[in-house]
């Protein structure tokens, strides 16, 4: 049956694209398949010669620094793409951006607020841990679960980026403040999806930097591509990529397994897909 | 990483290097090899260097390494003990085989351009009507022939030709003409002439009716090119939506555009439905004039922005493409001021183009009547079923994330937003449009993005490629599917999903798919053309990607795009739909979809973005 719905599939072919066959002058001993061929050109205004035009990726070199300490031994930074700044500092250009804005980690999560034109910003307008979990992480500290946070995150604006600025300016930069305060380990949340691009830029320069990084991924896809090191993904919308606002739990959660699962990753390039889902109904 | 067995395959002709660190005594297989995808970036990095005198994997496939040796060492004869066909003529690499650099090699076949037999079986059509087949070896063959439907096949012409097959009788099952019910036609079986005739679905006719001057006054009318705006409208347009604030609206003509404006969110045509649905009768116009919607929220924050346009009119806005005001157009611009903080929620920007709906909706009230002696011309288009040509459908991508990435599919007037279903609430999954329901305002656009590549109302309303692919004589548009791109991961791949099943169904010889914006919904992008390609359609991608919007994912599927860019830097440099489709990208895309129909070779891109490839592309259409 496969056989002849095969055959019976390309007569419907060869009459399908080429109904005047009969009419063209093809001498008897040519076979159909010559005929098909002469026909395709006959039929369709072609030009041999074009080039595809936009490049397709691949994942760059692996970069890796495996932990080294228990977690409730390591300092923990916490950097995002997502856009998010003190209210007193000055917002992003929403149109691309590679500065990037200092966040004491004592910082009122209500002194935060973000500039991201990206995505749904409904979220983090109701509570900004759905993208910098900063209370989550003074809890974790002081329930132990970690040794202690460093004294500064970053927030910046990475939809749209400007791919080499990121890569040989705020990434390095914000690597060598981290490691400067003494940062074990790195997490991160992207935002939108040239987002994502961005903090994984940033985390792979930290990772070279000699920190164990971990992207917190709504598009795991990209992050995947870009070459993250380590990647956790929850199931969120971008825009609450570290949990659902004001849900506690599914914050701390997230941010508890995300660390153990850099903890737990012993290679570069593993993804783990978080058991928490929430979705946004805009 | 090594290569798996496949990998080994397509790549036995690259450069052999080995993926990790190898003892003396090693026989070469395909695990000790790293994937020569990735030899570009580490060539281009520094990480390696390759020379021609190395071995090809074909020649180091089980070979027996002499001494130790580090991961990614480039294979040459003197480091093997035995090397398998190094005496072969065959080089490292073949230039037939460049593309294989590239991820095109996984692409299968296109359907169209050859008969391929299956493995031992052949078949003829003959003269006497008599389907012989032939098959010389073969297990578990169960055939049904549907021999009531045989008699359909055409005989052979008198110089004793291997016979065709009637398109019509096959395709459509039936024959069809001009006009007929297309539910008769199907019913029928009957055979047709070799030429057959087209089948017009639907017929629309745009009247344009000039318009040479708007004045705000006391009442609404058209007449002798005047367009008259009642004022009083403002008031009613501000209880549009409690988040309105207020509304200020005023006329722009075309030689004083050096004006500030708050961030343009849309370009609104002024249509109306004279007789018949949406995409079929009368569409009344007013040409030489469109409405032009700007906004900010109380705090002074510009609406929906992912970049603003905000700025001098004159500067900001990329005259005379698609869905942007031409030169000569006079521009009614309202501007909406909405509730602090709600311009980056979906309600904010909605709540501005209802309001702005309210102005135009009265004004398509008095147009819808008007007689045909002020026309100042028309434009007509048809939904033609063309039997017989390749079936094309063409993919939009658009946003639908929330906020302000959303669409209103179909509503009731042209270009209107009552009636219309948001994408986002209808969860972005694909849904079918005829070439005429877009062209005659089947989409009020609601996205923001980039200003530069987002496709604003008037786009859709004169899009290119529905045109041109409606107008092509060689193809037979099917439909234009729009699909959402969502905001959470899962729910892309559940939509990609859905429509790799649709265009299944919709047995199509080819397509093209498009998207607006850059960044995650090229995640959407790159899936989609996945589920197409991987169904053996050939398929063309078209997006904005250049230099700022380098694709974040891949497949092999996306060996033929096209780039939208028109910045010289490759940006998204917020001026009002730059780097959005015209009609040479359309014309760019259709050849480039029928050479891959036609089984011709799609050149791999260069590693860069570079304007000069899509100049010389440019030079090949006619």
């Amino acid at each position: 049956m496969r056989v002849l719905s095969q055959l019976c599939e390309r007569t419907v072919i060869i009459a399908h694209v080429f109904p005047r066959i009969s009419t063209q002058n093809i001498s008897t001993q040519e076979s159909q398949d010559q005929i098909m061929v002469q026909h395709t050109m006959m039929k369709l205004t072609t030009s041999p010669g074009l080039r595809s035009e936009i490049y397709v990726p691949n994942t760059p070199k692996p970069v890796w620094t495996p932990l080294q300490k228990p977690l409730s031994q390591c300092s923990v930074a916490f950097i995002t793409s997502g856009g998010i700044h003190n209210k007193k500092q000055t917002p992003f250009n929403t149109a691309g951006d590679y500065t990037y804005r200092e966040i004491p980690s004592d910082t009122p999560s209500d002194e935060l607020m973000v500039t991201h034109g990206g995505f749904d910003n409904s979220d983090i307008n109701k509570d900004v841990n759905a993208m910098l979990p900063i209370d989550r992480l003074r809890e974790l500290r002081d329930q132990g679960f970690i040794g202690s946070l460093v004294g500064t995150f970053y927030g910046f604006m990475g939809g749209g980026g400007n791919v080499d600025k990121f890569r040989n300016v705020t990434g390095p930069e914000i690597a060598d403040k981290l490691k400067a305060e003494g940062a074990d380990i790195v997490l991160a949340t992207g935002g939108c999806g040239t987002c994502h691009r961005s903090a994984t830029i940033v985390l792979r320069a930290c990772e070279a930097a000699g920190m164990s990084t971990c992207l917190i991924a709504a598009l795991p896809p990209i992050a995947r591509q870009q070459g993250a090191p380590r990647i956790t993904a929850p199931h969120v919308p971008i825009g609450s990529n570290a949990g659902e606002p004001n849900n506690k739990d599914m914050q701390t959660g997230i941010l508890k397994d995300t660390l153990e699962a850099v903890e737990e990753f012993d290679h570069y390039g593993q993804l783990k897909m978080l058991p928490y889902e929430y979705r946004h109904n805009v | 990483m090594s290569l798996s067995q496949e990998l080994v395959q397509e790549h036995l002709d690259d450069p052999a290097v080995l993926c990790c660190r190898r003892p003396a005594g090693t026989v070469l297989s395909g695990e000790d090899f790293e994937d020569p995808t990735i030899f570009d970036d580490m060539v281009e990095s520094h990480l390696m260097t390759l020379t021609d005198d190395g071995l090809s994997i074909r020649q180091a496939l089980g070979g027996t390494l002499a001494s130790d040796a580090e991961a990614l060492t480039q294979l040459t004869p003197d480091m093997l003990d035995a090397v398998a066909g190094i005496s072969d003529t065959a080089s490292v690499k073949q230039p037939a085989d460049k593309a294989s650099h590239q991820p095109t090699a996984a692409a299968p076949e296109p359907v169209m351009p050859s008969v391929v037999h299956p493995a031992g079986a052949a078949s003829t059509l003959t003269a006497d009507g008599i389907l012989h087949l032939h098959i010389a070896k073969g297990e578990g063959i169960d055939l049904d022939l549907p021999l009531n439907g045989l008699p359909r096949i055409a005989a052979s012409n008198e110089e004793g030709q291997s016979a065709g097959v009637d398109a019509h009788d096959v395709a459509l099952g039936g024959a069809v003409s001009g006009e007929t019910d297309a539910g008769e036609a199907a019913a029928e079986g009957t055979a047709v002439g070799e030429d057959a005739p087209d089948k017009v679905l639907r017929t629309l006719v745009k009247r344009n009716y000039p318009v040479k001057q708007v004045v705000l006054a006391d009442t609404t009318s058209y007449g002798d090119g005047v367009l008259s705006i009642d004022t009083s409208l403002i008031d009613q347009a501000k209880q549009a939506d409690p988040l309105v604030k207020d509304i200020t609206m005023d006329v722009i003509e075309p030689d004083e555009r050096h004006v500030y404006s708050n961030t343009i969110m849309d370009v609104i045509p002024i249509a109306a439905k004279a007789e018949g649905k949406l995409g079929e009768g009368l569409t009344n116009v007013l040409s030489g004039v469109v409405f032009v919607l700007t906004g900010m929220d109380e705090a002074g924050v510009q609406i929906h922005e992912f970049g603003s346009c905000e700025g001098y009119m004159d500067e900001k806005i990329r005259f005379g493409r698609p869905g942007c005001p031409d030169d000569g157009d006079i521009m009614i611009r309202v501007d909406v001021r909405i509730e602090e903080g709600t311009g980056m929620e979906r309600r904010g920007p909605f709540a501005a183009h209802s309001a702005c709906d309210v102005i135009i909706r009265a004004i398509r009230e008095k147009i819808a009547t008007l007689s045909d002696e002020d026309i100042a011309g028309t434009e007509v288009f048809k939904d033609v079923r063309r039997s017989g040509r390749p079936r094309v459908v063409l993919v939009k991508e658009i946003m639908g994330q929330g906020a302000m990435h959303d669409n209103l599919l179909v509503p009731s007037q042209p270009c209107g937003v009552q009636g219309g279903e948001k994408n986002v609430d209808m969860g972005n999954v694909p849904v079918v449009l005829s070439p005429n329901e877009v062209l005659d305002g089947g989409i009020h656009a609601l996205a923001c993005i980039g200003p530069a590549t987002k496709e604003i109302t008037r786009h859709f309303f004169r899009e290119p490629l529905v045109e041109a692919l409606q107008h092509d004589e060689e193809l037979d548009l099917t439909g234009v599917v729009f699909i959402g791109s969502p905001q959470v991961n899962d729910e892309k791949s559940f939509v990609s999903g859905r429509l790799g099943s649709l265009i299944e169904a919709m047995e199509v010889d080819g397509a093209i798919i498009t998207t607006e914006g850059f960044g995650n919904n090229h995640i959407d992008f790159s899936e989609n053309i996945e589920q197409i390609g991987s169904r053996g359609v050939p398929v063309v991608g078209v997006t904005f990607a250049a230099y700022q919007g380098q694709l974040v994912v891949g497949n092999p599927y996306m060996d033929a795009m096209i780039e939208l860019n028109k910045d010289k830097k490759g940006f998204e440099n917020e001026i009002l739909a730059d780097n959005t489709l015209t009609s040479d990208d359309a014309k760019r895309a259709i050849l480039m979809l029928k050479n891959k129909m036609s089984g011709i070779a799609i050149e791999p891109p260069e590693r860069r973005w570079d304007e000069e490839v899509i100049a010389s592309n440019q030079k090949l259409v006619q």
